[in-house]
């Protein structure tokens, strides 16, 4: 048996763009999902009493059902739905964003509920509004408390985006189906394609762990 | 546009096996991968170097690799490794297993590290071996930790199982997808395949609620 | 019920009531944390409540800020009843300054930002003039080189001291003291409880939860024993500390091992 890896050097640029596809989904849906999950956090917690169950319902749904449901849900039967057809980018960024940021709703839940009370207390004994506490006193140790979580999840995003092959993203996994199909060297592209991906990830993981150490202290009271 | 919500029922039994299959391979992964992630874990923390770093590479890998890709590989992988040609669902079965094997050791291995050294300290003072102090003192309480990561890992996993349709298992993705590619009634086979799996999956996650509050660690 | 005190023997009784308790009731449940306690609080005058754990001490310290809501009689702060409304009870938490057991400073501010972060926020200071507060406070309490450390960076009794000059910050009519020196190892309680000295000679209104015996009775004016949420004696240290008057008191001074 014999390995040529000259398939990736000759579709170098294709695969390239896939990196290229890849990490944009990543970040942009890394970002919605964080910005809809804060929303939805603060919903949660400080929101009117009659949308809590519809926002718990939510999270809890996302849970429970998987990405790839989501994301050909949202692909193939939401345009019949609306009547409005959608890019697959847009799709799986829209896909992505609705169940991950049921997860960063989590994070950012348990970040605010892990502030002690105490500071709070102090913060109230100052004279401080509930809204300059949450702002100034809790949200920037929760944000801190929150790091780790939030690099799991940023690596869970990038490796939700190979699950948007199946709606035809060109994003890596894709590129590297088509080559591997193309070529008939299926294992050294999709060898290759576990580097790239290992690459990607590994940097992450380590790097918020890293900067975590420096900042800890920040959200330690 | 008109709903026909008949084909749901019409593919009951299509619907019901492959539900069938998404249960049946999210438990024999975890039979697999509970044992095995122990292994790896104890490898991990007492081997002898090489293959301690081994254990860790292998851990770390599977871990930083999305499992889409896992499976893909074990497609073509295997049959060459193997010299047979091995069925989609023991491929799925392998992929899957690998990659909860390697969260499984992780979560062994850190719940073990959680315990305090004193801990083993004080039993030992008592006149404990290190074996003893592990089985009756570190054992016991790494477990009140791993428990409720256990649990999580195990409904990823349930979720996750969706992703060996892509070499075709017969699971429930897979099936509530043929159906709709041969009646193309797109939008009642995928809102029932998300039915399907919120049902199965919303109570595990309610468990899993349950089972971090039952053993929530406050020191 | 234990009389309204306006026994004699109160040094700095004669300047005007800042806090009066009347009867004030505060249940969990169907615990009663605070069972009907009477006291007054003078300006200039150093109050420490003592007594057993659990016994209603932090509870009363809470309530007076609101921190707490009450279920029975009322508390007056400077002459008007405590308001129920947030944003007039925010008014008159600004000028009672608190310092807890746990000290609670804020962890991502350094000790600079954390004494000058009420009068910006809540005083609308701007940024020179909070941080030249602050700057005089740290140098009051002895860190003006701490300024730019995290709290993580100073030991128990430096970020106790921060905790003061914080509460010190708003410019306060009253300090509440809540246990200050009860997380703080022994080497580290002396400067704190240097810093409270300084403040009571300077003419500070001090409501003070205290285990430290000696502090009571050095530096108090008022002393007031607490026992299953209810003030069982109080009187001047003098009286508490060399011939109490009840049971309760000389049960738990004893427990104590105070000898006199």
């Amino acid at each position: 048996m014999e390995f040529d890896f000259a398939v990736i050097t000759d579709h170098a640029r294709f695969l390239a763009s896939g990196v290229g596809v890849s990490l944009l989904l990543a970040v942009l849906s890394g970002a919605t999902s964080l910005a809809t999950g804060f929303i939805v956090a603060l919903l949660r917690l400080y929101g009117p009493p009659w949308l809590k169950p519809a926002v718990v319902l939510y999270i809890d749904s996302m849970r429970a059902i998987p990405v790839l449901v989501v994301l050909v849900w949202t692909f193939f039967a939401l345009p019949i739905v609306t009547g409005l057809t959608m890019p697959p980018f847009f799709a799986a960024l829209l896909g992505l964003t609705i169940h991950l940021a049921a997860y960063a709703a989590e994070i950012v839940r348990a970040g605010i509920e892990s502030v002690r009370p105490g500071q709070t207390r102090a913060a109230l004994a100052l004279g401080m509004s509930r809204s300059q506490i949450l702002l100034r006193i809790v949200l920037p140790q929760a944000i801190v408390r929150m790091l780790p979580a939030f690099g799991s999840l940023l690596s869970i995003t990038i490796k939700d985006t190979a699950i948007a092959s199946v709606i035809a993203v060109p994003e890596l996994m894709r590129q590297s189906e088509t080559v591997a199909g193309q070529s008939f060297q299926p294992i050294e592209v999709y060898t290759f394609a576990m580097l790239v991906y290992f690459a990607m990830l590994f940097p992450v993981t380590r790097g918020v762990d890293l900067f975590y150490r420096r900042v800890a202290h920040l959200g330690r009271s | 546009m008109t709903l026909d919500w008949g084909v749901v029922w019409q593919n009951r039994d299509a619907l019901i096996k492959g539900t069938a299959t998404t249960i049946l391979l999210t438990f024999a992964t975890m039979a697999i991968a509970l044992p095995c992630g122990a292994v790896v874990a104890v490898l991990r923390l007492y081997a002898w170097k090489p293959i301690r770093g081994l254990a860790t590479a292998y851990v770390e890998f599977f871990r930083n690799l999305p499992l889409i890709l896992v499976v893909y590989w074990a497609f073509y992988v295997l049959p060459i490794l193997t010299g047979f040609g091995v069925s989609p669902l023991l491929t799925g079965l392998a992929a899957l297993a690998l990659n909860v094997t390697a969260y499984n050791a992780e979560t062994f291995r850190a719940g073990i590290n959680s315990i305090r050294r004193g801990q083993v300290e004080a039993a030992m003072a008592l006149g404990m071996s290190r074996v003893q102090a592990l089985r009756r003192v570190v054992i016991p309480q790494a477990l009140r930790r791993i428990l409720p990561v256990l649990a999580s890992t195990w409904v990823s996993l349930f979720k996750d199982t969706s992703l060996v349709s892509v070499i075709a298992v017969t699971e429930l993705a897979y099936v509530s997808m043929q159906v709709r590619a041969q009646t193309f009634r797109v939008l009642e086979m995928l809102t029932a395949m998300a039915i399907i799996y919120w049902l199965l999956g919303y109570p595990q996650a309610k468990l899993v609620d349950w089972i971090q509050r039952r053993y929530a660690v406050t020191e | 019920m234990i009389a309204e005190n306006n026994s004699g023997g109160r040094a700095k009784g004669t300047g005007a009531t800042i806090i009066r308790y009347r009867g004030v009731v505060k249940r969990y449940g169907a615990f009663t944390a605070l069972d009907g306690v009477f006291l007054n609080v003078h300006a200039g005058e150093v109050v420490c409540l003592i007594g057993p754990s659990g016994s209603g001490k932090s509870t009363l310290l809470r309530c007076t800020n609101g921190l707490e809501s009450i279920e029975g009689g009322d508390i007056e702060f400077e002459g008007t009843m405590l308001p129920r409304d947030e944003r007039a009870l925010r008014a008159v938490r600004q000028r009672m300054g608190m310092v807890f057991q746990s000290f609670e400073l804020f962890p991502h501010l350094t000790a600079q930002q954390n004494v000058s972060e009420g009068p910006r926020t809540v005083l609308q200071m701007n940024q020179a003039d909070a941080n030249q507060r602050a700057a005089a406070l740290l140098d009051k309490v002895g860190l003006a080189d701490k300024a730019p450390n995290y709290p993580s960076a100073l030991s128990g009794g430096q970020q106790q001291r921060v905790a003061i000059a914080r509460a010190l910050a708003m410019n306060p009519d009253v300090m509440l003291f809540d246990e200050p020196t009860s997380a703080l190892d022994p080497e580290t309680i002396g400067e704190v409880l240097s810093v409270m000295k300084k403040l009571a000679d300077e003419g500070m209104t001090m409501v003070v939860v205290t285990h430290e015996m000696s502090f009571a009775r050095r530096v108090g004016d008022w002393v007031a024993v607490f026992d299953a949420g209810r003030i069982v004696e109080q009187g001047p240290p003098r009286q508490i500390f060399d011939a109490p008057t009840t049971e309760r008191t000389r049960d738990f001074l004893s427990h104590l091992g105070w000898s006199g």
